[in-house]
């Protein structure tokens, strides 16, 4: 299959910025408030409607996302994002605003209690908050919950373990909370080595971070022994969701021994990425951390249990009684809880079977087209392939040039120029042996071609060393006056 | 068929066919997929998780009637989340597969157009903050003033681990802001105000060595315009003190400009364009001085060359990042809001300069309106604070205000209650059309 | 490859290398340390009067997608840092013991000079 992606070009620039197009300096005295409280002027584009509608179509076309082919990034989850879902999360009822009495946001409330039980039941867990807006933030809450677990215990911990193949996020967020962190080295097999987890654990582990499947795809056999190290220490065990979706349906984060967990539901439950965000990260729990959860928490109401009418006046926010506080404003991204519940709603219970299924699948048939080496095994939705001699990051740009996304690269860094594949559950056989073909092209193309690649993408191979060198992070920095009009 | 596709037995979006399934199985050397994976019995999961799955059209119907349950009521609601009206424009294209499905733009290659995007949307905030920097998008108002005060930790010249912020700083804000700065050890106090704006004397007694950073809003959770955010840009300046300041994009086309109050940082939401209102649904925006660059949280946009000298983007500095500097990282962030931000940006363009500040003063002139109606309701007087508002005010009930508000709610109108015998109004939360009725209806229940 | 190890200098195993002039020690990073980072876009020195103390981190070099620390070989007052690495960081790669030099120290204990890896020894653990 061949692909050149639309390039829109225009002098020494793709598409003009808007302010390269027309700016206009508005005076901005003379309003309703006293000179001395308003600003001079402001000077942004000014455009015609049809102007701007011409502008954002091109930058579109010159943008790829999952509708425009695969994008197998590994612990990414790029699977295809249903239509309907935002459809669902436009309706009119659905934009109300957050600080309305409970009774009048019945419905809103209903359908989080909804959402928050088929998370509960997804992870084997006993109680979910749906506040962090984003998996990241949902680390942050479940090891704040923990630390508040602990000192609700009187224990004053101050570490936290991490495998060394663990996503960047949880070093990052066991020093946000202000925990130390012990890194933990992978074992020869890409697992965690309970040797070493019990060497690394003491009275001082407020938890053990971890991501099962692991981020080279394996399932961490020994967790019930990694669990009962980490609990005999008297430190909780965290699970990072980010790759649930090799599991739906058929093993449970809460089953497993976790405490602690969170869903990324911009992966897992197909909410779109959106090129950053928004995502949506709850947070599960066992019961026992349950009363630590941000707040407010919505539940049944009291005694509303088992009457007749409950779901049109029976839902109600409450404090949990040892909430760790809030960790968003309000209560989270909701239209994309709206979404994530609509995905579930569709998948039920074989649906979510399938997904797991066809992800592994996916994975380990697209690892049997691939020229390049995979050192670890058995993986499950995603695999770690080594570019061997080549440059991992030149195989992505040569990928470019043949229609697809590449795989992540050079991550993690236990495997040599790795290239992290995780081809979703959304691929068709079709769709995988063209992947297997870009792969299969690159993997036989000289060093010197690899280097000029891309050259069918927007834009050329793009100079990263002069951005960070000398960073321009606004028109207002750039040299507009060239522009050749 | 009338449905939209039976409910399933897999899922409606896995593309194979049993055919290719089992030339996959084959491939593969297995007999059934069951046989890859790689989990002990002991933990495995073979239950009934008791979700039904349901056709497309019956979720589309079941989540319309749940959300029916939702009353109907005409808000006059803002405190810290605002709908604009969102132009057409943004939502059709912003819902182009190629922005909506893409991922973070690690192959800036394929993704210069969202790349631009965002570039012109950290270009916008620069502009409308005079500040030097601004990244594409923290979570919300809340998360992005929790990372404001983990900054004032980074920053060398700053020591100290006392945060000031005012004491109408609505509790969510402050809430998450405490877990924020949990971890670094800091503590959250809070300073007067004086009629709605800051108590300037009052501040200058709680400064002292030991603070961080010092925050304030304008305008302020109660709607007011601060008039003396240069006074508390001076003080903080004077005490080594990081000044971060709360906005939004819409305030910032008509207020001082924060650079010219001494602002360091700005923080705020800027979901008010690009949104409307979705029941909290933020969008944090973050802005600094030149000299944090290497501190900023979240992603940066920068504007480089590719091999052919054309001008191209990517996301630069991103050592700062998680993903890089791993517990050293200026934050955790990850996921973002670049989507919302993109929204945002579109709306702007939408507007235009004369478009976003003839918005701005609509923010003035409608609360004042409408204050001034109210305050001819016997029993009711308004504006609480004699100041100059901005999309919302607080206004005095003689009757118990939480009384006011169901009734309010009973004839199908939306305030806050705010205190005893206070509620909050924001004006610009719907057309102004709808005005009247609920002068009318206030003024039967007040 | 071979990477540049000049005989004037003394190395510490965490590849920065000092060179003593007149009691002062100029210290950078070395060639082999330079071409394991990549290109080279932002340093961070400290600044003129800190003391460092033998093995205190005293800044970081960046590259797009690595940060290392800078640990100093010996101890000593910071008596200047090489501003032109501000606006030109690739001095680090094309020159790293000449123009791209880190900073300068007076010594605290010229005694701990021995301390340090022979340009034999620096040799035989990068190779």
């Amino acid at each position: 299959m061949d692909y050149d992606q639309a390039r829109w070009t225009e002098g020494a620039r793709y598409e003009p910025l808007l302010a390269e197009k027309s700016t206009c300096e508005v005076d901005v005295a003379d309003g309703p408030l006293p000179d001395d409280l308003t600003r001079d002027s402001l000077e942004l584009p000014d455009l015609s409607e049809p102007e701007l509608a011409r502008h954002y179509t091109r930058l579109a076309q010159m943008n790829y996302g999952v509708e425009s082919g695969p994008i197998p990034l590994g612990s990414c989850t790029m699977k295809y994002n249903p239509s309907f879902t935002e459809d669902v999360a436009a309706h009119p009822k659905a934009a109300v605003h957050p600080d309305r009495p409970d009774q009048s946001v019945q419905g809103t409330l209903e359908l989080c209690h909804r959402l928050q039980d088929y998370l509960a039941r997804i992870g084997g867990m006993d109680a979910v908050t749906l506040q962090p807006p984003a998996g990241a933030a949902g680390e942050f809450t479940g090891i704040q919950i923990a630390k508040a677990y602990h000192e609700h215990n009187g224990a004053d911990r101050s570490s936290v373990v991490i495998p060394d193949s663990a996503h960047g996020t949880n070093f990052a967020t066991a020093a946000m909370a202000g925990y130390h962190v012990v890194e933990l080295p992978s074992d020869d097999d890409g697992r965690v080595d309970v040797d070493a987890l019990e060497a690394a654990v003491d009275e001082d582990t407020a938890a053990l971070m971890l991501t099962n499947p692991n981020t080279l795809g394996l399932f961490e056999r020994d967790i019930e022994a990694i669990a009962d190290v980490v609990h005999d220490a008297g430190g909780l065990l965290y699970y990072d969701g980010a790759n649930l979706n090799a599991l739906l349906g058929r093993a449970r984060p809460g089953d497993m021994g976790f405490d602690v967990m969170h869903y990324n539901v911009h992966k897992t439950f197909a909410t779109p990425h959106g090129g950053g965000g928004p995502g949506a990260g709850p947070v599960g729990v066992t019961e026992e951390l349950a009363s630590f959860l941000p707040r407010p928490h919505v539940r049944r109401e009291t005694g509303a249990e088992g009457e007749a009418g409950a779901g049109t006046t029976g839902f109600e926010y409450y404090d949990p009684a040892h909430s760790i506080g809030k960790v968003h404003g309000f209560y989270g991204n909701w239209p994309v809880l709206v979404k994530a519940f609509a995905y579930i709603a569709r998948l039920g219970d074989s649906g979510l079977r399938d997904t797991s299924a066809k992800a592994v699948l996916n994975a380990n048939y697209l690892a049997e087209q691939i020229p390049y080496d995979v050192p670890f095994g058995p993986f499950h939705h995603e695999f770690v392939a080594s570019a061997g001699d080549q440059d991992a990051a030149d195989v992505a740009k040569g990928m470019l040039d043949h229609g697809v996304h590449p795989p992540t690269t050079k991550w993690p860094e236990i495997v040599d120029e790795a290239l992290m594949t995780e081809p979703t559950e959304s691929e068709s056989k079709r769709s995988l042996d063209h992947l297997a073909a870009a792969f299969d092209a690159v993997a036989g193309e000289a060093d010197g071609t690899l280097a000029d690649a891309p050259t069918r993408s927007t834009a050329r191979r793009i100079d990263q060393v002069g951005a960070a060198r000398d960073p321009q992070l606004c028109w207002q920095r750039l040299d507009r006056s060239d522009f050749g009009n | 068929m009338s449905d939209s596709g039976p409910p399933t037995t897999g899922s409606p979006y896995v593309p194979h066919s049993p055919a290719e399934t089992q030339a996959m199985l084959d491939a593969v050397g297995v007999d059934d997929v069951e046989a890859l994976f790689d989990v002990p019995d002991s933990v495995a999961f073979d239950g009934d998780l008791g979700i039904d799955a349901r056709s497309e059209q019956a979720v589309r119907t079941e989540i319309a009637a749940l959300l029916g349950h939702n009353a109907d009521l005409t808000e006059f609601l803002g405190r810290g989340h605002y709908g604009h009206y969102v132009p057409s424009l943004v939502e059709d294209l912003s819902r182009r597969s190629e922005f909506l499905t893409s991922y973070t733009q690690y192959q800036p290659e394929v993704d210069q157009g969202f790349l631009q995007a965002l570039f012109e949307y950290q270009s916008l905030l620069v502009e409308l903050t005079g500040l030097d920097v601004a990244n594409c998008s923290m979570y919300d108002d809340a998360t992005a003033l929790g990372e404001a005060a983990t900054l004032s930790q980074r920053v060398r010249s700053v020591s100290g681990d006392r945060i000031l912020v005012p004491e109408h700083l609505r509790d969510g804000k402050r809430a998450v802001l405490e877990n924020y700065v949990d971890g670094p050890g800091c503590s959250v106090a809070s300073y007067p105000m004086d009629d709605g704006c800051v108590d300037v004397e009052a501040l200058a007694a709680a400064m002292a060595e030991d603070v961080a950073m010092v925050y304030a809003e304008t305008p302020t959770a109660r709607g007011v315009v601060e008039e003396r955010a240069g006074a508390v840009g001076d003080l903080a300046d004077e005490h080594d003190a990081l000044f971060c300041l709360g906005t939004d994009p819409v305030a910032m086309a008509l207020l001082e400009r924060p650079a010219d109050v001494g602002a360091d940082v700005v923080v705020g939401d800027a979901a008010t364009l690009g949104t409307g209102t979705a029941y909290g649904f933020g969008l944090g925006l973050f802005a600094t001085r030149e000299e944090y660059l290497r501190q900023v949280p979240g992603r940066l946009v920068g504007a480089s060359e590719d091999a052919a000298g054309q001008r191209a983007y990517t996301l630069t500095l991103q050592t700062r990042e998680q993903h890089i500097r791993k517990e050293r990282a200026t934050s955790n962030i990850c996921t973002n809001q670049a989507w919302v931000a993109l929204r945002a940006a579109m709306h702007a363009a939408w507007l235009g300069p004369d478009g976003l500040v003839d918005l701005a003063e609509d923010c003035v002139t409608r609360p004042r309106d409408l204050a001034a109606r109210l305050d001819e309701v016997v029993g009711l007087q308004a504006p609480v604070h004699d100041r100059h508002h901005f999309r919302e005010f607080v206004a005095h009930v003689d009757q118990p205000a939480r009384v006011v508000v169901e009734d309010l709610a009973r004839e199908g109108y939306g305030v806050h209650a705010v205190g005893d015998h206070r509620i909050q109004v924001c004006a610009t939360a719907q057309p102004p059309q709808r005005e009247a009725g609920f002068v009318e209806t206030i003024a039967e229940v007040a | 490859m071979s990477f540049d190890v000049p005989a004037d200098c003394r190395y510490r195993e965490s590849h920065e290398w000092v060179r003593t002039t007149d009691g002062i020690a100029r210290v950078g990073i070395t060639d082999f340390a330079q071409d394991e980072l990549g290109d080279v876009v932002f340093v961070e020195l400290p600044a003129v009067g800190d003391e460092l103390a033998t093995g205190d981190d005293f800044g970081i070099v960046e590259s797009i997608k690595a940060v290392s620390d800078i640990y100093a070989p010996v101890g000593g007052t910071v008596t200047a840092v090489n501003e032109r690495l501000r606006d030109e960081p690739e001095l680090v790669n094309e020159d790293p013991f000449g123009e791209g030099w880190l900073l300068e120290l007076d010594l605290a204990d010229g005694a701990e000079l021995e301390d340090l890896l022979s340009p034999a020894d620096y040799r035989d653990q990068i190779e």
